[in-house]
């Protein structure tokens, strides 16, 4: 049984910033819920009212061009899982979108809601990285756009401030010449670690590659370093470059032993999917080649 | 179901619960599990874990699957929800179930109600799915007994007999 509390509907991103801005600690944003009728449930949180932000309509679009999408924070997950834009703009999202939790939580809840909430290990935030998504979150004093490896601050924690509200993510497009791929592995419909890859070619070397990792540390993270080091490689390399940079993996992701592995194991896998990955990615190059010749 | 207080806030809902309306008020925070279980008796909706992963609270709200008990009732207002009890028509049982028991899809018992419920969404959404599409649509129904492969193959012949009768 759930503590009570009331419901208030609001219809505009403005209704929504002034009732948080006026209900402060009292509040919490409610879209899908499934993350926060869970705290509610065990009591890890008490909240008076929940600002419910479902009927705000441009929360629920899905908005494309031949650049990027702009995707509202109440879309669910199932909507980008299913989605035609998502699926021919965004092929690498809607695929680890297919793979959050299960079908019930992922037709309740929202993109929006799994950002905020920051759940080390999420889906959505590895794939986004990659995309270099930005968001634009909206409070008393306006709105304000920044990348998501910005707002993604650490365990369950983002830069988004207590009177602001999320309202959209930005996705670039990958240029053409991309290939993506995202991979993870999972125990009991949680990601136990997941990876997100995408590169380019030039001359049958690496031309540009982008690697993130989500679920080890305390936030989904981009692997800058070790990018620039596979960046203008020749792709037989790539396996020993991954494999020698454990030091940096270690520094960077912040492993620890949890239920779900030791933190040993987890750099190892990281280190597996990595290459794994980017070798997926580089291989949907070549059949993106191959189309064209033949 | 919570007892009501001044400070409670009581939402009117309407709500078809397998073909039948529904009626009154209830309270903001009252899950879809206890309405359906406390205050309409269907208990053949079970509650589990409480955390929308074990699948055993399972019903369709307007032919989508959700978790009962991370869902509140209100959300249901001016929708449709079906529950295990709706499943049988003038006590013709639902091909699932007839295929669940001719396959024996259950060991306990406990989670069959959402497996079933589940499928039934599955089935609505795509009459003829892969053997892949099953498990992946059914990964997030725990059965602790293990009775995995009686439960697709229910589901396969429930969605075969499905597309035998189209067909005709």
């Amino acid at each position: 049984m759930l503590a009570p509390f009331k419901i208030l509907n609001t219809n505009s991103v403005s209704d929504a910033v002034r009732e948080l801005a006026r209900l402060g600690d009292q509040a919490k944003v409610y879209g899908g819920g499934t993350e926060l009728l869970i705290l509610l449930r065990h009591n890890l949180l008490r909240t008076d009212y929940l600002l419910n932000i479902k009927p705000i309509a441009e929360l629920g679009e899905i908005r494309g061009n031949d650049k990027s999408v702009r995707i509202g924070a109440s879309v669910t997950h199932r909507r980008l899982e299913t989605d035609v834009t998502i699926r021919a703009k965004l092929p690498m999202l809607a695929d680890a979108e297919a793979q959050v939790a299960n079908i019930r939580v992922r037709g309740q809840g929202t993109i929006g809601g799994n950002l905020c909430f920051n759940d080390p290990h999420s889906d959505p935030a590895t794939a986004l990285l990659v995309y270099d998504a930005s968001v634009t979150v909206e409070g008393p004093a306006g709105a304000r756009q920044m990348p998501l490896r910005q707002f993604l601050r650490g365990m369950y924690a983002t830069a988004l401030e207590p009177d602001e509200l999320l309202v959209s993510i930005d996705v670039p497009c990958l240029p053409a010449e991309f290939g993506s791929s995202y991979m993870r592995i999972h125990r009991l419909q949680r990601p136990t670690l997941t990876v997100a890859a995408a590169a380019s070619r030039r001359n049958g070397g690496i031309e540009d590659v982008r690697l993130a990792v989500g679920c080890v540390g305390p936030t989904a993270l981009r692997l800058t370093d070790l990018e620039a080091k596979l960046r203008s490689g020749d792709p037989k390399d790539s396996p020993r470059i991954i494999r020698e940079a454990k030091t940096y993996l270690k520094k960077t992701l912040q492993p620890i032993d949890d239920l779900l592995g030791s933190a040993e194991y987890k750099i190892y896998i990281a280190g597996v999917l990595l290459e794994r990955a980017l070798a997926q990615a580089l291989r949907i190059v070549d059949k993106k080649q191959d189309g064209k010749n033949g | 179901m919570a007892e009501q207080t001044d400070e409670m806030q009581m939402l009117p809902v309407r709500i078809a619960v397998n073909g039948e309306t529904w009626q009154g008020a209830i309270p903001a925070q009252e899950t879809l599990l206890e309405f359906i279980r406390t205050r309409l008796g269907l208990t053949g909706t079970k509650r589990s874990c409480e955390s929308q992963v074990c699948g055993a609270c399972t019903v369709l709200v307007d032919e989508q699957p959700i978790s009962s008990c991370n869902y509140l009732a209100c959300e249901a207002n001016g929708k449709a929800v079906l529950t295990i009890e709706g499943l049988s028509r003038n006590d013709v049982l639902d091909p699932l179930q007839e295929a669940f028991m001719r396959n024996i899809g259950a060991q306990c018992g406990f989670c069959t109600p959402g497996q079933i419920m589940s499928a039934k969404g599955l089935l609505l959404a795509n009459p003829s799915p892969t053997r892949e599409q099953i498990t992946d649509w059914l990964s997030g129904n725990i059965c602790r007994c293990g009775a995995y492969p009686a439960i697709i193959a229910s589901v396969q012949e429930a969605a075969s007999g499905l597309a035998d009768r189209s067909a005709r």
